[in-house]
């Protein structure tokens, strides 16, 4: 038994470490060339090159084309699919899900699946209820939020598509199949060009302005400035992309989060390299939990420590059986692994760490008294239960969502000038210039001064507050003249 | 008195009398058929149903009802065939239509209407199928269809050369009902619920009281 168990254990170590080193396409279609190419497919062209032109060429330029993969193989459906209908003699859908690229992009679709895009309607929904009905449209949120995290497609009685839900290409879209997201968010129908979804606009689609400003992050870093400068040696178009040895003029939103390297396969789960979560009030290290059901969890990893086997509960009552954990630091090594293909592991590692310590300069100076104080406030009823009726409720929310996030996204991806300006310099800004204000104006000066002794003043950060320094050049005071003011 | 001789000796006079009221009053029926035909047609006869008021409202918004050249197409234009005796027998067919209206289920009730409206559905476009779009093609020439779009001619012209009008075009004037291979009754259902307030269950009752 023992034995058993020990073999069976030593198979799974060799298979996972010739896993890690196979050889690093992008994971190649394995099902036979006849499970395409469905003759009543072909007919579709001869209308569809009149009718719709501009489709058809996507698609005749694409490697689908090439490869005999016609309409009816991605549109097919069954007659008991919710959004089926007939069209010309065939029973076809409108949407091709992911389940239906996963016939036969099987690797790609298993990682898809349960990935932190394919959470992203979900994760929305449950971490920031109010933000689409406030900020956005009470009756129809989903028109502000949607676009990028997903719709739910609904199907109405008639057969047809209820506009509220489509047209969508969110990437946590909810599907009449139940499949959950969109290819087609990173990857243009119907050309699917490996080309196009290699470049920044691909991710940047989506990862611009308020919530991710990504677009304009690598764009200003040194990582952006090489592309943008050698966008012509990047060898988009070539069937093998790894870095180092097709490419090597820079690296992409691809090459870092999902590309494939000298060591490692590629992977559709875009945020498995991931070792910090960014986007939340105060960041924290998370594990990637994949339970034996093929669900996939992230969990605060200073909180929970899951390890195989174990059983776990979720957030919806269920409870799984934990299959495998990918900690912060094994994710940070796959991370580091594809900065190796061009710096050296000092340069790599340099690197890393003072992202992590900006991360962390984030949470305790700013995140974590900033949530602290919020929770005083409320508790000492100085704000109402009503979210988003006070003027510190949206200080707070810009504190963490805007500026926070800038400065720790800056900070990951390499963006020196964002750190301090967008991020560093409108971070102290908010904090200083409107919320301790606007905190000392609710409470009065006797309990904001306990509220800064304890949440503040326990850290170096803050010390400065108490210093009576001298007035300097930078508030307009030239030098010397300040000693006469006070 | 006039002379017959030139007739057959079997012709007498009352045969001739009888010859000519039939053939008067022969046409007299087939005049009658033709102005009952046309007057059972318009929409003005139809919708002294009510339940026919209700497939109406959306044909009164459709591109059949209102369209831009100004021919509007009446019910009888579409759901009655071209030709006195095609026309009479699609009238004589339609009395089952007139004896569940009578005596069915209430389908002037806009529920119970929408309840059954999948089925009058299907049979119409089976109609539509079996007489190869005939009455269609009484104002629609395949020929002469040219679109907006240069596609348009082409199709009709190549890809739909042997293909009848109903084939494609389905739910152009009463509210959409899917083909009936990919018809899910049960969503059929729920929409209507919805749309009513209903119950969950309750549509399933009233479509089989």
């Amino acid at each position: 038994m023992l034995k058993t168990r020990f073999i069976s254990r030593l198979i799974t170590i060799f298979s996972i470490t010739i896993g890690c080193y196979q050889p690093l396409l992008a994971a190649k279609v394995e099902l036979e060339s006849s499970n395409w190419g469905k003759v009543e497919g072909k007919a579709c062209i001869s209308c569809h090159q009149k009718a719709s032109p501009g489709i058809n060429h996507q698609w005749k330029n694409s490697a689908h084309s090439q490869a005999n993969v016609n309409c009816l193989d991605c549109h097919q459906a069954n007659e008991d699919d919710a959004d089926a209908f007939m069209h010309e003699g065939e029973i076809i859908a409108t949407i091709v899900s992911p389940l239906d690229c996963g016939r036969c992009h099987e690797t790609e679709f298993k990682q898809q699946s349960g990935s932190k895009h394919s959470r992203a309607r979900e994760s929305m929904k449950n971490l920031m209820p109010n933000v689409g009905q406030y900020f956005g449209d009470h009756a129809d949120p989903e028109m502000f939020c949607s676009n990028c995290h997903g719709s739910e497609v609904v199907v109405k009685g008639d057969g047809t598509l209820d506009s509220a839900g489509w047209p969508n290409n969110g990437i946590g879209r909810v599907n009449p199949d139940g499949s959950i997201g969109s290819c087609s968010s990173c990857h243009g129908r119907h050309q699917f060009s490996k080309a196009q979804a290699r470049q920044p606009s691909a991710c940047t689609h989506c990862h611009n302005g308020l919530d991710s400003p990504d677009k304009e992050i690598y764009a200003n870093s040194k990582h952006g400035q090489l592309y943008t400068g050698l966008q012509s040696q990047m060898n988009l178009d070539s069937d093998q992309w790894v870095v180092g040895q097709d490419y090597f003029a820079a690296p992409t939103c691809v090459t870092c989060h999902m590309g494939a390297t000298s060591g490692m396969q590629s992977n559709h789960d875009v945020g498995i390299r991931d070792s910090w979560t960014l986007n939340r009030p105060l960041s924290y290290k998370q594990s990637l939990v994949i339970l034996e059901s093929g669900e996939k969890i992230e969990l605060n990893a200073e909180k929970h420590d899951p390890r195989k086997g174990e059983t776990i509960n979720m957030s919806d009552g269920r409870s799984g059986l934990v299959k495998a954990v990918a900690s912060p630091e094994k994710r940070r090594k796959a991370m580091t692994n594809v900065c190796l293909e061009c710096h050296s592991k000092n340069f790599a590692s340099s690197a890393l760490k003072r992202f992590d310590s900006l991360v962390e300069l984030y949470n305790d100076k700013y995140g974590y008294p900033a949530q602290q104080i919020m929770y005083e406030l409320y508790q000492d009823k100085v704000l109402t239960s009503n979210p988003f009726d006070e003027e510190i409720e949206f200080t707070y929310w810009e504190l963490w969502h805007k500026q926070g996030t800038y400065f720790r996204h800056a900070a990951a991806m390499g963006d020196h000038n964002g750190v301090w300006g967008k991020g560093a310099n409108e971070l102290a800004t908010q904090f200083y210039g409107k919320f301790i204000t606007q905190v000392n104006k609710l409470v009065g000066k006797k309990r904001g001064e306990e509220l800064l002794a304890e949440y503040l003043f326990e850290s170096d950060y803050h010390q400065w507050l108490k210093n009576k320094e001298t007035i300097t050049p930078e508030l307009g005071v030239e030098k010397g003249k300040s000693d006469a003011l006070f | 008195m006039l002379s017959f001789k030139f007739l057959p000796s079997f012709i007498t006079r009352h045969v001739l009398i009888a010859l000519i009221i039939g053939t008067v009053s022969g046409a007299v029926f087939i005049l009658f058929l033709i102005e009952f035909d046309h007057f059972t047609s318009t929409e003005e006869f139809c919708t002294t149903c009510h339940s026919m008021e209700l497939v109406a409202e959306p044909y009164r918004k459709s591109s059949h009802y209102l369209p831009a050249s100004g021919v509007r197409a009446s019910c009888g234009d579409c759901h009655v065939s071209e030709g006195v005796l095609m026309a009479t027998w699609d009238h004589f067919m339609g009395t089952k239509d007139l004896i569940k209206q009578l005596f069915g289920p209430d389908y002037d009730d806009p529920v119970i209407h929408n309840l059954h409206l999948p089925d009058a559905a299907f049979a119409a476009r089976k109609w539509f199928l079996d007489r190869d779009s005939a009455t269609c093609k009484r104002c629609h020439v395949k020929d002469a269809i040219v679109g907006d779009r240069p596609a348009t001619r082409l199709i009709h012209q190549q890809d739909a050369k042997d293909k009848s009008c109903i084939e494609c075009h389905i739910n152009l004037v009463h509210r959409k009902v899917p083909d009936q291979r990919t018809f899910k009754r049960d969503k059929w259902h729920a929409m209507i619920e919805k749309e009513f307030n209903l119950n969950v269950g309750e549509a399933n009752k009233l479509l089989n009281q």
